[in-house]
């Protein structure tokens, strides 16, 4: 372990840190550009420079790429590190042009913040800025060439990490230029990751541009609920609506970057046409209205028919918190029978991957990344899970052989960032020769003994699941021996259904009577459901989810549940001229607008109380209060022990 | 579109690479040969040749010097302005160039025939000033050689 | 004593196979196939003090052996034959007239070495070098010199040539590697040095024209001969002095190293042209500082040269007279620089067209009292890039405010070029 002094503090670090990694574990940010921890190193930027006073090596380096060593003594104040430092600014401010109150990055730079840091201020330069032409990238970003800085990290991430050939950098000295060789959208599914990536606004987030800056935004740890990946986030509020969401880092999930999906689909978030207000009959009704007419009308139907006959149906779409109340919601209605899934072969995909996988055999990331061997069964992995694939890369670029076993053709947009042999069975994949394998392969839809006969293949597994939160499915529909929707209807079981946050397809609905829904969207349960309570998404609620690994997240309340204040219905202004866009109404009002959601779990809450059920305070009881405690700034807890405790 | 013959030394040449990359200058070498410049079309047959996206291809070409991805005459002229040839009053024979091609430099003849443009060191020092015609390198000029040449090279299409 | 690199060529035409045998060529790859051992060429080039004649000046022994003997996978050899520093043509000139000799080195670097593959990276503009090299290797392979069992041997040798597009940066070694990739032509850092993960990750050496071309010498007469071919004590061998500028006969010609400056002027290129004054020269290409009238008689060596605060660079001697502004010269290799930055680094791709801008602005008669501050600190500051680019493009500079400062100083409180009516 090399122990080095870094501005009069002695540090220690593992072997390979790099004096810049030495500096901040002690609290010194030693201010760059091209370094990022997820990329190689390029020592391109020269900003973090500093001067080694004594030891192996002396004088001005760059500290990105000077790995710690025993002796050395490291100054970041030095008046020539500082001198260095304030120049890199300069040449890099030669050119770089001064439209900081018109740039979307402005507020969250890394170069404001370190041109300030840097001490550059006067410009001495006689000559001209250089201009560029922008290209048309796509709908997601926007691109500024002539803010560049020539830090490659675009480059490098784009093609390097991601795996991407249609964006890179051309040209030479002055005139290197990053862009596509023709304009048109970019083609790898994680170009999103530019705009984290850029240290300025060369590329921002075209979908949010010129709304607010950073200090605007409320935003809160989240996790992306496009998959069951779980990828971090951090999704960036301004007047209730979703204007960005970003990566969040974690190492046990999605490194530093997230997919397009994650970052671009939000618009439903954001939906005008989200339904709002808690229903009655077709009339819009107070909240506590609409909970006693659904409890009362739980009642009734199981006194006329029988608990047996009614269904509560949740879906993977649920926060854990949801789940476990559905179960209790189920018991205060007298033992109501529990859906957690519509589809029969989904259920017992994901009750069998919930099943098979254990501490010793479910995959972490960095399996994947370190495997010798990944084979893909029957799996389109962008399709699914995208940012397994840059895991999957990773092994690949390694020297990792990866099949694609049993597969359909992938289609071309869905092309991986890696080489894969197809092959036609699992038994033409190389297991004999032992080392490090992981199969990956979708849970859902597949066959029990299919998922068996590759959980005892000796690998390390992934199985995904259908939907963000279908391992916690799989687990309570497996703990309370709950059946698929469409088994009961099939089996004329049920009469009635209460659903909450659940897409139960027309065809099956039509047999049934909808006592009562609630949900975040618009859909055919709602529409026939007589009783409706609105629900916030996730970026509006506090929850658990667990991802396909068994890994429990939490995530964070964002922002408040409720109309975003662009676009507002004329309603809410004091008269129809004054609802101007963006403005927020001039007239007070002590509700939000349309903010009447709460979490699913709470409209339970509310409605065991109503049965007579025991009050709920915390969602999270008996085993799984292990969670409650859950940081949703950590890495999450597999909770394989947590299940086996019980 | 190339020929099929050209495409098939092209394939060749690929073939007998270590690793297609390594390919990559000739090919686009040859391409630029056979259209004048490297078009955006050549950069997309570059591409198919060598296993590369389009992208991949201009990263390279934009990098050399001696790559052209704009329309160029059908000769090149490559004036010398380095430090050997700045000693012997290359800006004399570079003015003189433009004065009688009618360019600046960067400029195509009317008629098509040439493109001036300053080039880097052409390791002729000891013959200093100089330049290349498509090529075809020419040293010690003066005014009167290079109209001397101009007219050659002009004639011998 | 007969020099080793000159010694085949005839005037105004290349060598011919027949006629480089008959004067003994090739006989230092007999030698060494049929007595030596791979270590003793690699020894016989460490005792000879050869060193990098592309402008480091690197012990080419030494270089040799950082790489690492029992590594598996292959091991390559690069011939750098990017010759595109300013004011030097060695290279050219002595493979229009003998391709051989970097054939016959090459064939024996590799043996030394243990390399089955070896390139030459032939530059933009020397097709007739190239062209050359290409008749020769088909030469050498027929006579069983080069290629399958060379000599009957076990050892197969392949050498192979990679023509350029043209920049400056590719003859930066680990820029070169990248070139000859296919892919961008920007330098690699270093650590790992190509001695050890190279072209495609294995261990690569990467030697000028001119070294290897002294390679079959030094094998055939032993290192002895071959140190005592120089004029100084601590030299060895010989350079070829590529000559520009204001002398009578600008050539290129072979001397032994430790040959005065004022010998390779007077001597070998006819003295100062129209009867002009010496006023400074730039030794080794571009990348070297002025040497000014009182180095004379200094002996043009590694170390001497670099005592008198100049390097002897590639041999690129480009000489100015009295009538020659050297901030428009020093502008003029300015801008050679910037244009051939390969953009990867910022003080390089910054710090060059700004240093640019202000000796136009001085050279324009706009300069300001501050520029020469900020010009220093460039000189100081652009030694901390990426590769050694910058840094050379900063010797002349450095040398221009070291050596003529009054004639900077001139142009700004003359508001004028000195030099210009």
């Amino acid at each position: 372990m090399p122990k080095l002094i870094i501005d009069d503090i002695p540090v220690e670090v593992a072997p390979g840190t790099s004096v810049l990694e030495a500096a901040r574990s002690v609290g010194i940010t030693i201010p760059h550009f091209c370094y990022h921890p997820a990329l190689a190193i390029a020592a391109a930027c020269r900003l973090c420079a500093v001067k080694l006073l004594d030891g192996p090596v002396k004088g001005i380096q760059m500290s990105c790429a000077l790995p710690a060593q025993d002796g050395m003594v490291v100054s970041t104040t030095d008046p020539e590190a500082l001198k260095m430092r304030s120049l890199v600014i300069e040449w890099l401010m030669l050119n770089h042009p001064h439209d900081c109150p018109v740039c979307d990055e402005g507020g969250e730079c890394l170069l404001q913040d370190f041109t300030i840091a840097g001490g550059h201020s006067h410009r001495r330069y006689q000559g001209k800025k250089r201009t560029f032409q922008n290209q048309y990238l796509g709908e997601g970003i926007q691109h500024e060439m002539n803010r560049c800085i020539e830090c490659y990290r675009c480059a490098r991430f784009y093609q390097d990490y991601a795996g991407g050939t249609d964006f890179g950098v051309m040209g030479s000295a002055g005139r290197v230029y990053f862009g596509r060789f023709q304009e048109g959208p970019l083609e790898s599914p994680f170009s999103g990751n530019l705009v984290d990536i850029c240290p300025t606004g060369v590329f921002t987030d075209k979908t949010g541009r010129f709304r607010a800056r950073y200090w605007d935004y409320q935003f809160a740890p989240s996790i992306c609920q496009h998959c069951s990946v779980g990828c971090n986030t951090s999704p960036q509020n301004f007047q209730r609506e979703t204007i960005k969401i970003v990566g969040r880092r974690n190492d046990q999930v999605n490194g530093w970057f997230i997919c397009d999906r994650a970052r671009f689909d939000k618009g439903y978030l954001n939906d005008p046409q989200r339904p709002r207000e808690p229903r009655l009959d077709g009339a819009t009704c107070g909240d506590d209205v609409a909970v006693d007419a659904a409890a009362k009308s739980i009642a009734e139907f199981v006194r006329k028919n029988g608990a047996d006959s009614l269904a509560l149906v949740g879906s993977p779409r649920l926060s854990l918190e949801g789940m476990v109340l559905l179960a209790q919601l189920a018991r205060a209605a007298g033992g109501a029978r529990l859906c957690y899934f519509g589809d029969p072969a989904q259920q017992q995909g994901s009750v069998a991957a919930a099943r098979l996988l254990r501490e010793e055999n479910s995959a972490y990331v960095r399996d994947i990344e370190q495997a010798q061997w990944i084979a893909l069964h029957a799996l389109d992995l962008i399709e699914e899970a995208p940012m397994l694939a840059l895991s999957v890369r990773k092994a690949f670029l390694a020297g990792a052989q990866i099949f694609l076993v049993d597969g359909d053709p992938i289609p071309a947009r869905n092309t991986p960032p890696f080489k894969y042999t197809a092959v036609e069975s699992l038994d033409q994949v190389p297991f004999e020769k032992g080392g490090k394998g992981v199969i990956i392969c979708g849970a859902g839809k597949k066959d029990p003994d299919l998922l068996a006969q590759i959980a005892s293949c000796g690998a390390k597994l992934v199985m995904l699941q259908p939907g963000a939160n279908g391992f916690a499915a799989g687990l309570l529909a497996q703990e309370h021996a709950a059946s698929p929707l469409a088994d009961l209807v099939a089996a004329r079981q049920v009469r009635g259904v209460v659903c909450f946050e659940a897409d139960v397809p027309e065809g099956l609905l039509s047999g049934l009577e909808v006592l009562a829904s609630a949900d975040w969207r618009r859909g055919p349960v709602e529409a026939k459901s007589p009783i409706f309570i609105p629900t916030t998404t996730w970026v509006e609620s506090d929850g658990t989810a667990i991802n396909y690994e068994g890994r429990a997240q939490r995530f964070q309340r964002s922002r408040l549940a409720g109309l975003p204040l662009k676009g507002l219905d004329p309603k809410y202004y004091g008269n129809a001229t004054e609802a101007v866009t963006l403005h927020p109404p001039r007239v007070h009002r002590e509700e939000v607008p349309g903010g009447a959601e709460r979490d699913a779990w709470q409209v339970m809450a509310q409605l065991i109380a109503r049965l007579g059920g025991e009050p709920v305070v915390e969602p999270l009881e008996g085993k799984w209060s292990a969670l409650r405690s859950l940081d949703p700034e950590g890495e999450g807890i597999r909770i394989f022990e947590i299940v086996a405790g019980e | 579109m190339i020929p099929e013959t050209l495409k098939t030394s092209l394939k060749a040449r690929v073939a007998s690479a270590l690793t297609p990359r390594e390919a990559a200058v000739d090919v686009m070498k040859e391409l630029q040969a056979h259209y004048g410049w490297l078009t955006d079309e050549a950069v997309e047959e570059a591409a198919a040749l060598l296993g590369l996206s389009p992208l991949q291809v201009e990263e390279l070409a934009t990098f050399y010097e001696m790559i052209y991805r704009r329309p160029v005459g059908k000769k090149v002229i490559h004036v010398c302005d380095s430090i050997s040839c700045w000693c012997a009053d290359c800006d004399k024979i570079i003015q003189h160039l433009k004065d009688k091609l009618g360019v600046g430099l960067g400029g195509t003849t009317a008629d098509g025939m040439f493109t001036l443009i300053p080039c880097c060191c052409m390791g002729m020092c000891g013959d200093s000033p100089a330049m290349s015609v498509g090529g075809v390198p020419y040293g010690k000029l003066t005014p009167e050689l290079v109209d001397e040449i101009l007219e050659m090279e002009r004639n011998n299409r | 004593m007969e020099l080793p690199l000159f010694r085949h060529n005839r005037p105004n035409r290349v060598v011919t196979f027949d006629e480089y045998r008959e004067e003994g060529g090739f006989e230092a790859l007999k030698k060494a196939f049929s007595g030596m051992s791979p270590n003793d060429v690699q020894q016989a080039v460490m005792d000879s003090g050869l060193r990098g004649r592309g402008g480091a000046g690197f012990s080419t022994g030494r270089k040799w052996s950082f790489v690492p003997r029992d590594l598996p996978g292959p091991r390559w050899l690069i011939c750098n034959c990017d010759e595109m520093e300013p004011g030097t043509y060695k290279d050219r000139v002595l493979l229009e007239h003998n391709p051989y000799s970097l054939i016959e080195g090459m064939t024996l670097a590799c043996y030394a070495l243990g390399v089955r593959h070896a390139f030459i990276f032939i530059r933009k503009g020397y097709e007739k070098a190239a062209a050359n090299l290409a008749r020769g290797i088909e030469e050498a392979k027929k006579a069983g010199l080069l290629g399958e069992h060379i000599l009957g041997s076990e050892h197969s040798i392949d050498l192979d040539l990679h023509l350029s597009a043209g920049r400056y940066i590719c003859g930066e070694e680990t820029a070169l590697i990248n070139a000859l990739e296919g892919k961008r032509p920007n330098p690699r850092s270093k650590p790992p040095f190509p001695a050890v993960k190279g072209l495609w990750q294995g261990p690569t050496v990467v030697n000028n024209v001119e070294t290897l071309a002294n390679v079959p010498a030094i094998v055939a007469n032993g290192a002895p001969w071959f140190k005592g071919l120089a004029l100084n004590p601590e030299g060895a061998g010989s350079k070829l002095f590529c000559v520009s500028g204001s002398v009578k006969n600008r050539a290129c010609v072979e001397l032994p190293i430790g040959t005065t400056l004022g010998d390779i002027i007077d001597g070998a290129c006819g003295g100062m042209r129209d009867g002009r004054k010496f006023k400074a020269c730039i030794p080794g290409g571009a990348s070297t500082q002025f040497l000014k009238p009182e180095h004379w008689t200094l002996p043009m060596d590694y170390e001497t040269v670099a005592k008198a605060g100049s390097r002897l660079g590639s041999g690129g001697v480009i000489v100015f007279d009295e009538g020659h502004c050297l901030v428009e010269a020093t502008l003029n290799l300015i801008t050679f620089f910037a244009r051939e930055s390969c953009g990867w680094c910022t003080p390089c791709r910054e710090g060059l067209p700004y240093v640019k801008e202000i000796l136009t602005r001085i050279e324009n008669g706009r300069g300001e009292e501050d520029d020469i501050t900020i010009l220093r600190e460039h000189v100081k500051y652009l030694n901390y890039t990426f590769c050694a680019l910058a840094p050379g493009a900063m010797a002349p500079l450095d040398g221009l405010l070291r050596d003529f400062e009054d004639e900077v100083r001139e142009h700004i409180t003359k508001k004028k070029c000195p030099f210009k009516g």
